[in-house]
């Protein structure tokens, strides 16, 4: 087998050994090579013009300034933290979730939307019943048409959804300077880094740019947002926010608490999902342990028959 | 499905359970009982109007102005709260400072320091005609390290 492969590969080899030699002989023939001493005036000027040429349109394109993907464009890439909800056995810290559900509704609901999510999915959550209603009933909703075909407003329900700050996307890029708010509803999923991109982002405008770079007028300078020129100014400020509970209202933990609401926001269903998950394991390593039983008893006597072959003694 | 009940009841006794209507109102009182409930209402409805304007001025001013007018909200506010609690700080800045200073990030520190005065060097240099340079990389890096190294930490401070 060796032997055959070796002596296959040897033609293969001397036939890429004459191309080679074939195009070097070419390459010979056309440049100048030795007889250059002797090759005629327009030859070397035109070699040399193409050559000028050549040199020149490489200058134009690639000798100014190198317009590459930089860092900065990129942006910085989130710092992964040590979520105590990210634990494939760890649930939602609910009372952070309320936390977080203020912070959004104090600081973040006045230019961001969370379409998603109606009142009552926070019920049982982070909320009581009443506690929600009250929320709900301080927003305004269209009705039905009445008999006239007028349509009036009335207090929320329980199963409205949380309303936009901002009519539509128009009047919401008009109201910030262009800069359209993004909704909240999905964004820890939408957004590479997830939870760790947002609390980079939240917590992460330094007190003046480093030195050289220039930051547009109306933009802000933060370094995880690709193109490190964000819209959003910075807004988590110390005790912005006095939370109900006690809790020291500091940047990174109102930061924290807001990650942590809007990826609950992006996956209400995580905690049912990991108790389903753990039940799911449970049950199946049970059936699949009881599978393999079944099959080794039922198998048992096939595995361990013997068949045995006595030729018939021939008569003589 | 009986068996599929038992497995779930008994995982249900080990989690805590999710009340859907109001428990009884011990809780918010035994945690702080000095605070009377009207005044509990007030406070949080001065914190919504002045974050809404906190909110308004950033959309309409400049960034700096607005920090500015917030800084000058939060001191307020703290002066204000006082008399019921310390001030609250973020402990953030001072973490990552730490890192930054440690032998750790010291590389990233370096190359960051030379680069920013090398930089404005350059800016302040009129007859200076070279590339334009910026320090956003050597920030990166240097930002970068000292995250990573105050993340652990970080989170044990934070509740």
């Amino acid at each position: 087998m060796l032997a055959r492969t070796v002596l296959r590969s040897v033609p293969f080899r001397g036939a890429a050994r004459q191309s080679l030699n074939k195009t070097s002989s070419r390459a010979s023939s056309s440049a100048a090579g030795p007889e250059s001493a002797s090759s005629p005036f327009h030859l070397t000027v035109t070699a040399s013009v193409a050559t000028a040429i050549a040199l020149g349109s490489a200058t134009y394109l690639y000798g100014q300034e190198a317009f590459a993907m930089t860092p900065a464009e990129e942006g910085l890439h989130a710092t992964q933290y040590p979520w105590e909800h990210a634990k494939w056995n760890k649930t939602f810290d609910h009372q952070a979730l309320r936390r977080g559900f203020q912070v959004y509704r104090e600081v973040c609901a006045s230019c961001h939307s969370l379409t998603r999510v109606p009142w009552r999915s926070f019920v049982g959550v982070t909320h009581t019943v009443d506690e929600m209603k009250a929320f709900a009933e301080e927003n305004e909703y269209d009705t039905e048409p009445n008999d006239q075909g007028e349509i009036e407003k009335r207090p929320g329900k329980l199963s409205d959804y949380i309303p936009a700050p901002y009519p539509n996307e128009e009047a919401a890029r008009f109201a910030n300077g262009g800069a359209l708010p993004p909704d909240l509803s999905l964004i820890v999923k939408g957004r590479h880094g997830g939870c760790n991109y947002i609390f980079s982002l939240l917590t992460g405008y330094p007190d003046e740019p480093p030195a050289g770079a220039t930051v547009q007028e109306g933009m802000n300078f933060n370094p995880y947002f690709p193109g490190t020129a964000i819209a959003m100014a910075r807004v988590l400020f110390d005790g912005v926010v006095e939370y109900e509970d006690g809790t020291p209202a500091t940047t990174s933990q109102m930061a924290k608490d807001v990650v942590e609401f809007l990826n609950w926001a992006a996956e209400p269903e995580m905690d049912d999902r990991k108790k389903m998950g753990f039940k799911a394991i449970t049950l199946l390593t049970g059936l699949f342990a009881l599978s393999v039983w079944v099959k080794r008893y039922k198998w048992s006597p096939i595995k361990t028959r013997k068949i045995v072959y006595s030729p018939p003694v021939p008569r003589r | 499905m009986g068996i599929t009940d038992y497995f779930s009841d008994v995982i249900s006794s080990w989690l805590p359970e999710a009340l859907a209507e109001a428990p009884a109102q011990d809780a918010e009182e035994s945690s702080a009982p000095e605070s009377e409930p009207e005044v509990k209402a007030d406070e949080s409805e001065e914190s919504t109007e002045k974050s809404e304007d906190s909110a308004e001025d950033s959309a309409e001013d400049t960034p700096e102005e607005s920090s500015k007018e917030a800084g000058e909200e939060a001191e307020e506010e703290e002066e204000e709260e006082e008399e019921e609690e310390e001030e609250p700080e973020d402990v953030k800045p001072k973490i990552e400072e730490e890192c930054t200073n440690s032998a750790q990030c010291a590389p990233y520190k370096h190359h960051y320091d030379e680069c920013v005065e090398r930089v404005t060097k350059q800016q302040e240099d009129e007859d200076y005609k070279g590339p334009k340079e910026d320090c956003v990389e050597e920030f990166f890096h240097l930002a970068h390290c000292a995250t990573q190294c105050a993340a652990p930490k970080l989170w044990k401070a934070l509740k």
